[in-house]
């Protein structure tokens, strides 16, 4: 494994400088704004975006019963992509009136709808979360490698039956 | 009942996962978009077949399709290790500085090349840098970081892999969410990214993509990348006066639109694939490009330059290699879909090649030369 981690780390070492050298290529304005942009993209990540995640999360677990954790959060992830996809279509900002074959869409319709789309399988997903039995599947997923088929009960020598057994766990 | 607990739905069996397909993103990524790249600045051991014609359709659908699937697998990828970057020491030493910089790089070059990638297959140009040569340097830079950033946490990866993705806390519940609903979540996310924009180029999705820069439709049933006004041909398309000129060392001869129209035609469906990920299929009627060479005393051995009408700008001229030149498909397009060109489909006539980036299937042809 070492040699491969040599290869792997030298490989990319070298793409890596061979990339800076073709960006040095650029006049020094030109760098300065790509450099800019790729680190006003980690700051946008590190310092905006991941701490208001953190913040909506840590308020959702103290707001949302647990049940509605799971299709929220999953909801959540698939807004945050569809509003990163929506932002340079949503307003045509690169619109160019003497070709309306690009950014050609009702981009605003088309994000309401999926988002409503997505909230709704949310919705769906808790209501039948509810309505239908609990299956097989989500008894044997709760199981951890402790449970165990319930035993004859064992009687000790006072006659009292001895702590333990494995139902499966269900908080319902 | 043991107590309840939240599980930890950040942990490195996430990560591992999500980034497994992210680097399988990157690597289409990287590869597709290398095939673009040397298309276009052909290189002697670059090989590019012409067959079949739908190659660079599929090459570069997939590099924007892979680019666009990228965008959720960093977002949870990021969201799955961000409390590292508060874990102490914050500077500590020389290795530990170096590692932190390689991800900032990491991190970095991924931003810049996801964010650059989406802005540009919209047309939208708010960063100051010329795209296409810094997209390809900053390739190199994010293949090269992802590259250390495997070989670096390789063994790490490897046990993430291997063992069980949940925790298994003893004696107590957990509630809400499981890892595997995370990552459930993620290849949702995935999908939905990609049903939501790969309509652009794949018809039957094209209903679904309601974010994809291109609905498919335009003049003839085929959209546009450059305008006839764009590119300043308004008049001279038009001109009486046009010709097409064919020039083989010292021997030319020009070709009004009639005479290019009482040539034996041929028709073939042949994509328009652009660079920017979207693409269509059309029935491109012309002149085969090796019968208008003999025609005017060439054989079609040799590269040949297209040149536009349009003025001198990156994509006004280009050279088709002898492969795409001696194909039976390659046509000069006077007519799709059965009728005469649109004037934005680049009337009078147009290269139309099979395997070529739409970038490259030079409108408004004004001269072609054999390069000697």
């Amino acid at each position: 494994m070492t040699s491969t981690r040599i290869f792997l780390v030298a490989l990319g070492l070298v793409l890596g400088a061979y990339g800076v050298t073709l960006v040095a290529e650029n006049s020094t304005d030109v760098i300065i704004r790509i450099v800019v942009w790729a680190l006003i993209g980690v700051l946008l990540h590190d310092a905006v975006f991941a701490p208001v995640c953190v913040a909506l999360g840590f308020a959702g677990r103290r707001l949302l019963p647990h049940r509605w954790w799971t299709p929220v959060l999953v909801a959540a992830l698939l807004t945050v992509v569809l509003v990163l996809l929506a932002i340079p279509v949503y307003d045509k900002p690169g619109l160019h009136l003497d070709n309306l074959t690009v950014l050609d869409r009702d981009y605003a319709d088309g994000f309401w709808i999926a988002l409503a789309v997505v909230w709704g399988s949310a919705l769906l997903y808790l209501v039948g979360d509810r309505v239908l039995p609990v299956g097989e599947n989500q008894v044997v997923e709760q199981q951890r490698t402790d449970d165990v088929e319930p035993q004859p009960p064992s009687v000790g020598p006072d006659g009292q039956q001895s702590a333990g057994g494995g139902e499966p766990h269900l908080e319902r | 009942m043991g107590t309840t607990t939240k599980a930890a739905l950040r942990g490195t069996a996430v990560t591992a996962r999500v980034g497994v397909a992210l680097g399988v993103a990157v690597t289409v990524c990287f590869v597709t978009g290398l095939i673009s790249h040397f298309i276009q600045h052909p290189q002697p051991w670059f090989f590019w077949p012409t067959r079949p014609v739908w190659l660079y359709q599929l090459t570069q659908g997939l590099h924007v399709i892979a680019g666009i699937a990228a965008i959720p697998l960093l977002v949870v990828k990021l969201w799955s290790v961000y409390p590292k970057l508060f874990e102490r020491p914050i500077i500590g030493g020389l290795t530990r500085q170096l590692e932190r910089a390689s991800i900032l790089v990491l991190v970095g070059a991924m931003i810049f090349q996801l964010s650059t990638g989406i802005m540009n297959i919209a047309q939208w140009y708010a960063f100051k840098f010329f795209f296409t040569t810094s997209h390809y340097a900053m390739a190199y830079v994010a293949a090269g970081a992802v590259l250390v950033h495997i070989g670096v946490k390789l063994p790490v990866i490897r046990r993430a892999l291997g063992e069980p993705l949940e925790e298994q806390p003893t004696g107590e519940l957990r509630v809400g969410p499981s890892r595997r609903a995370v990552l459930a979540g993620t290849w949702l996310a995935v999908g939905a990214a990609t049903v939501v924009t790969a309509g652009q180029t794949i018809p039957w999705l094209r209903h679904l993509s309601v974010l994809a820069p291109r609905s498919g439709h335009g003049p003839q049933g085929v959209p546009v990348n450059r305008s006839a006004f764009a590119a300043g041909v308004l008049a001279s398309a038009r001109s009486p006066e046009y010709r097409l000129t064919v020039a083989n060392g010292s021997a030319v001869k020009a070709f009004t639109v009639d005479e290019l129209a009482a040539m034996p035609q041929a028709t073939h469906r042949l994509p328009i694939a652009c660079v920017e990920g979207w693409s269509a299929t059309a029935d491109w009627t012309g002149v085969v490009l090796a019968d208008l060479l003999k025609a005017a005393g060439a054989e079609p051995n040799s590269d040949v330059r297209m040149i536009s009408l349009e003025p001198p700008g990156p994509y006004s001229r280009t050279v088709l290699p002898a492969r795409h030149t001696r194909d039976s498909q390659t046509l000069i397009a006077l007519k799709v879909n059965g009728q005469t060109l649109d004037l934005d489909h680049g009337y009078p006539c147009r290269l139309i090649a099979p395997t070529r980036p739409g970038v490259l299937q030079t409108k408004w042809l004004s001269r072609i030369e054999v390069v000697t």
